[in-house]
């Protein structure tokens, strides 16, 4: 039986009815349009499909929507203000960060969340902040490098 | 894609409500807190219950309260506030340690203490540390509370004392004795997504900052159905002046006291060898902890 649930999606309220078998990755991507959130393995492990959920980062795809019900999801799309990249997809631009794309949303939310927290990360701190995100064009190295210039673009 | 099969899914507002479904739907029934291995073992075919029971709206069951210089947890909360809380870090750092190393920083970020315990599997991170610190787990039913240790709570790869109808509500640690120190380690392949090849807690109390050993406790983890005390380590530690030449010996008898078995991440042979090197290590380093106290 389909459940109402109301939550606030990039700063807006919704109100959608679920199946409580649905993930917050397909209610996000299905009913909300939003196809930022990617899914790719589906089990947790690859880190695509992450938003962030009160703030914290997480895998949509291990989160069922009638969870949520109540609670503030940011997904990619509200990353940016409309008008300007925010510094961490700025930064991976510029750096090559970004090769076939699909973990960039991913990367990004959990970048910007380690740079909320902690303005001047070293090398393994960036490292252990993206461990739960999985690239597999870029080898890690410009988006690491990416992320120590967003770091430097935020402080300023 | 992965979907899910189809269940119904209720949200009870207190522990007797969420004890009251699962004692009326019984086996066809599962908790979910977290979901990052619940709704993994649903996608992938293993399990298929007719009914979830969510208690992540429950009061009073994500919280860390001190509690008579001890610490009473809520099976609720997230792991990551394990290694954020100061309390943790300071006064139970090896459980704030094996916190930091489960999953990824996504999975932390939903996955509970509570889920950590009561799946039971063998290579879990938290119940080693969890049973060297002699943790008890508050299981709550219709009609009764009751407290377990840790210790007697396990009984093999996804196997525990609960029963149809209770819930895991509280994790509750003492605070340690003067002169107690502990240390954690897991060895894996990568750094991160990854199930143990072998991990060992350690914790050690002395008679003085310069004393003997007056009690220790040596846990294998990933070697054994379930997190095992290596028995005649840790009586062999007791009593005695610790020293480098005491660790190695008790490193050794721990290493003779495991039954692992040949898997992909590791040989039975290789994880014997690892549990000496890592019950030392874990041993010096609940050492230092425990003069520093």
């Amino acid at each position: 039986m389909k459940r109402l649930i109301t939550l606030v999606v990039n700063k807006k309220a919704c109100e959608i009815a679920v199946e409580p078998n649905r993930t917050v990755a397909q209610v996000l991507r299905e009913d909300l349009g939003l196809l930022g959130t990617k899914i790719g393995c589906g089990m947790g492990d690859c880190g695509a499909c992450t938003v962030l959920l009160d703030g914290r980062p997480v895998n949509s795809c291990l989160v069922l929507a009638v969870q949520v019900n109540g609670r503030e999801i940011e997904t990619i799309e509200g990353v940016s203000n409309g008008k300007d990249l925010h510094p961490v997809q700025k930064a991976f631009v510029e750096h090559g960060a970004i090769q076939c794309g699909f973990c960039t949303p991913g990367m990004v939310l959990s970048a910007k969340t380690l740079l909320e927290k902690n303005s001047s990360p070293s090398e393994p701190e960036i490292r252990k902040a993206l461990s739960g995100n999985l690239c597999r064009c870029t080898g890690y190295q410009k988006i690491v490098e990416a992320v120590r210039q967003a770091a430097e673009m935020m402080k300023k | 894609m992965h979907l899910l099969p189809r269940f119904d899914y209720y949200e009870p507002r207190d522990v007797a409500e969420a004890c009251k479904l699962l004692s009326q739907f019984k086996a066809s029934a599962k908790v979910i807190a977290g979901g990052t291995d619940i709704l993994v073992n649903m996608k992938k075919g293993l399990i298929a219950p007719e009914y979830l029971v969510g208690i992540g709206k429950i009061p009073g069951i994500s919280e860390i309260e001190p509690v008579d210089g001890g610490v009473s947890i809520g099976s609720n909360l997230i792991i990551e506030k394990l290694v954020e809380f100061d309390l943790i870090k300071k006064k139970f750092a090896m459980l704030s340690k094996a916190a930091s190393v489960l999953g990824s920083p996504l999975v932390r970020n939903r996955a509970t203490i509570g889920g950590n315990i009561v799946n039971a599997r063998p290579a879990a991170d938290l119940p080693p540390a969890l049973i060297a610190m002699g943790a008890r787990v508050k299981l709550k039913s219709r009609r009764q509370e009751r407290e377990i240790s840790l210790d007697r709570f396990f009984k093999g790869p996804g196997v525990t004392v609960i029963r149809p109808g209770e819930v895991l509500t509280q994790i509750v640690i003492d605070g340690p004795p003067p002169f107690t120190g502990g240390d954690y380690i897991k060895l894996m392949h990568r750094r991160s997504l990854e199930i143990a090849i072998v991990a060992v807690a350690s914790r050690i109390t002395l008679d003085g900052p310069d004393g003997i050993v007056t009690d220790a406790k040596i846990i294998l983890s990933s070697v054994a159905p379930r997190a095992v005390h290596a028995v005649r380590a840790e009586k062999a530690l007791i009593g005695e002046k610790p020293t480098e030449k005491l660790f190695e010996h008790a490193a050794k008898i721990a290493s003779n006291e495991c039954r692992p078995i040949d898997d992909i991440r590791g040989s039975a042979r290789y994880r014997c060898d690892m549990v000496e090197v890592l019950a030392k290590r874990t041993l010096r380093g609940a050492f230092v902890e425990a003069r520093e106290q």
